[in-house]
């Protein structure tokens, strides 16, 4: 079974997000980087499949700057085997589309693979529709956002309960196959210190700028940077929504009390249907 | 190249038209038909789906394209890949829209790469270049900031909308219906379908929903959410609850709203014992009005709501839910 993990950095969910002077990006200064929340269950349920098995291969796969290399180590430490970085510092900007093409033609070229694991959405970009344009890049299904995985006794078909609006379902469909992972489908382990120690020993190939067949996937190296392949951000900005920020509170202390309680609910009421007109 | 902008319509798992298709096509008409000198069309995609077309012209669309066969009556990504793909290699729209539910995201990433088309998803804003390149604005790093996304000039420019953030506003059209046969091969669906479980909720769904009420931590106990419940229940609003609590086994996952859970964007959200970490903020900072509840008067979502009420949630809500009772009933 070689299974391909499809992983992306990010900003720590707690990161303070500020805008770069140049106003359409962040400031990427004293940012903690991490591996994608979805991704990290996506590596961990590849991990759980080769162990089931007994045998087989986890690749990782990036495409992004030079300090994305953290992210592969800490999947290769959780138990990976080895890792692809497509590397440039211009790739920090690339757009979903592609992201998408330059990703799958990499996955084409390993060869034979039977799976292709990756999170439900990216939390930076915040859009899944990267590893959806892979598969389909690849020709293989795609099952997304999904709670839990079943491999055939044969290993030629996937049974996935996915997360509808409204319900839930389950499908399946035929191997090779793409899956994006949903919270709710394990639980990440730690990596071990002597996972650690042997990740700084698992190979990394390093895909450089020049070693992309552009042509062939209709892109060019701007294209791939911030000028993007269908579409460029113009500008970013910090959203300050104001608050009303009325809060309601008790005399003596900050709690309400007693009789304050019924008032400070009829106040809520009150402000809810004649300031704020919700209710 | 047509100056057609169309709207896939999104249905629900009981074929009536999702909300969020009467906020893209009225959204449309608003910000794009005129600077574009285009045509609002609707798409049906699915079997037995026709007698829809005029509920979308209801919201403006002067045309609705259908495509009606056996093979879309259940949902599955390929099928409905070859729908669409097929659709806009014959009539080479400009703009393509629909919402952003788990069935546009599930299957428009497919029809843009077929397309060769730029998708840009979860859109909280819409409007056009002077010289008319569709330009967006959509949450980055965890609604931490708002980019704006211009297309370049391909075409057609996809886009998906962020459910309740556009008014749905009625312009009554009698549509042109125009019917579509694709051929889709039953070889090409690759996902069967083993089971389909629906939730029997009488609540809205979150992600739809106008109000919303959810809980945190402060609640202690699954059995106490039903507090949140009848709350919401009083108000027809949809029941969340902060990773905390589902952390903690309260309830269940379904009902996470945050980073980690659901995005929401209701008119009003009332949050109950919930701290409101970063997180939360993430999932539910673009509602219009926020109201907290919670003992602690350092909680950091009282410096970032619009009313609070410092206190015990046990003695309050019960109070509130019977005010919102009282109240509802005159009207």
């Amino acid at each position: 079974m070689r299974i391909v993990v499809i992983v992306r950095q990010t900003p720590d969910t707690e990161a303070k997000i500020k805008v770069a002077p140049s106003g359409d990006t962040i400031d990427t200064e004293g940012i903690k980087w991490i591996v994608n929340p979805y991704d990290e269950f996506a590596i961990e349920e590849a991990i759980r499949i080769k162990e089931k098995l007994g045998k087989g291969e986890v690749i990782l796969i990036t495409m992004g700057p030079a300090r994305c290399i953290e992210a592969l180590r800490t999947g290769l430490a959780m138990g990976a085997d080895n890792a692809i970085h497509i590397k440039d510092e211009s790739f920090a900007f690339t757009d979903p589309y592609a992201l998408a093409k330059v990703i799958a033609q990499e996955i084409k070229n390993l060869g034979e693979i039977n799976l292709v694991l990756t999170g439900k959405k990216m939390i930076d970009e915040e859009t899944g529709q990267v590893g959806i344009h892979v598969a389909e890049e690849l020709g293989i299904p795609h099952v997304a956002i999904v709670t839990k995985v079943e491999l055939s006794s044969d290993l030629t078909k996937v049974t996935c309960q996915k997360e509808i609006e409204g319900g839930q379902m389950v499908v399946e469909v035929p191997l090779p196959a793409l899956i994006t992972c949903e919270r709710g489908l394990n639980e990440p382990r730690y990596a071990s210190l002597p996972g650690i120690m042997k990740a700084k020993k698992k190979p990394v190939k390093e895909v450089t700028i020049d070693n992309i067949n552009l042509e062939a996937l209709g892109l060019t190296k701007e294209a791939l940077g911030p000028a993007g392949a269908r579409f460029r951000v113009t500008k970013l900005e910090v959203p300050q929504i104001q608050r009303r920020l009325r809060i309601l509170k008790g005399k003596q202390q900050d709690m309400v009390k007693g009789d304050e309680v019924a008032e400070a609910v009829r106040e809520l009421v009150r402000l809810l249907r004649e300031e704020a007109k919700v209710i | 190249m047509s100056n057609e902008i169309w709207v896939v319509a999104d249905l629900t798992i009981g074929g009536d038209v999702r909300k969020v298709t009467f906020e893209a096509l009225s959204e449309a008409r608003r910000k794009l038909v005129g600077k574009l000198g285009g045509q609002l069309c609707g798409v049906l995609i699915g079997s037995g789906v026709s007698a829809l077309a005029s509920e979308l012209g209801k919201y403006g669309a002067e045309k609705v394209y259908v495509v009606e066969n056996e093979l879309l009556k259940d949902y599955t990504p390929e099928a409905y890949t070859v729908a669409l793909s097929e659709l806009i290699k014959k009539h080479n729209p400009y703009i393509v829209l629909a919402g952003n539910t788990s069935v546009s995201q599930d299957f428009l990433p497919r029809v843009a790469a077929r397309a060769e088309a730029g998708l840009a998803v979860d859109c909280i804003d819409l409007d056009l270049t002077d010289d008319k390149r569709l330009v967006v604005k959509r949450y980055k790093y965890s609604a931490k900031s708002i980019a704006t996304v211009e297309f370049l000039d391909y075409k057609p420019m996809m886009a998906t909308i962020r459910p309740n953030v556009f008014k749905p506003e009625e312009d009554a059209k009698n549509p042109e219906v125009v019917s579509e046969s694709v051929e889709i091969k039953p070889e090409v669906i690759w996902t069967k379908i083993v089971e389909v479980r629906r939730k029997e909720s009488p609540r809205p769904e979150l992600t739809e929903a106008d109000r919303i009420v959810s809980g945190g931590r402060g609640l202690g106990s699954g059995e106490n959410f039903k507090l949140i419940f009848e709350l919401a229940d009083a108000i027809g609003a949809a029941a969340g609850a902060s990773r905390a609590a589902v952390d903690s086994g309260f309830v269940p996952y379904e009902m996470q709203v945050g980073q980690t859970g659901k995005v929401v964007s209701p008119t009003l959200y009332i949050a109950i014992g919930i701290s409101g970490s970063i997180q939360h903020f993430a999932g539910m900072g673009s509602s219009k009005v926020i109201v907290a509840i919670n003992k602690d008067p350092d909680a950091p979502i009282f410096q970032k709501c619009d009313y609070g009420i410092v206190g015990d949630l046990f003695e309050i809500v019960p109070v509130l839910t019977e005010e919102f009772k009282k109240l509802l009933a005159q009207q």
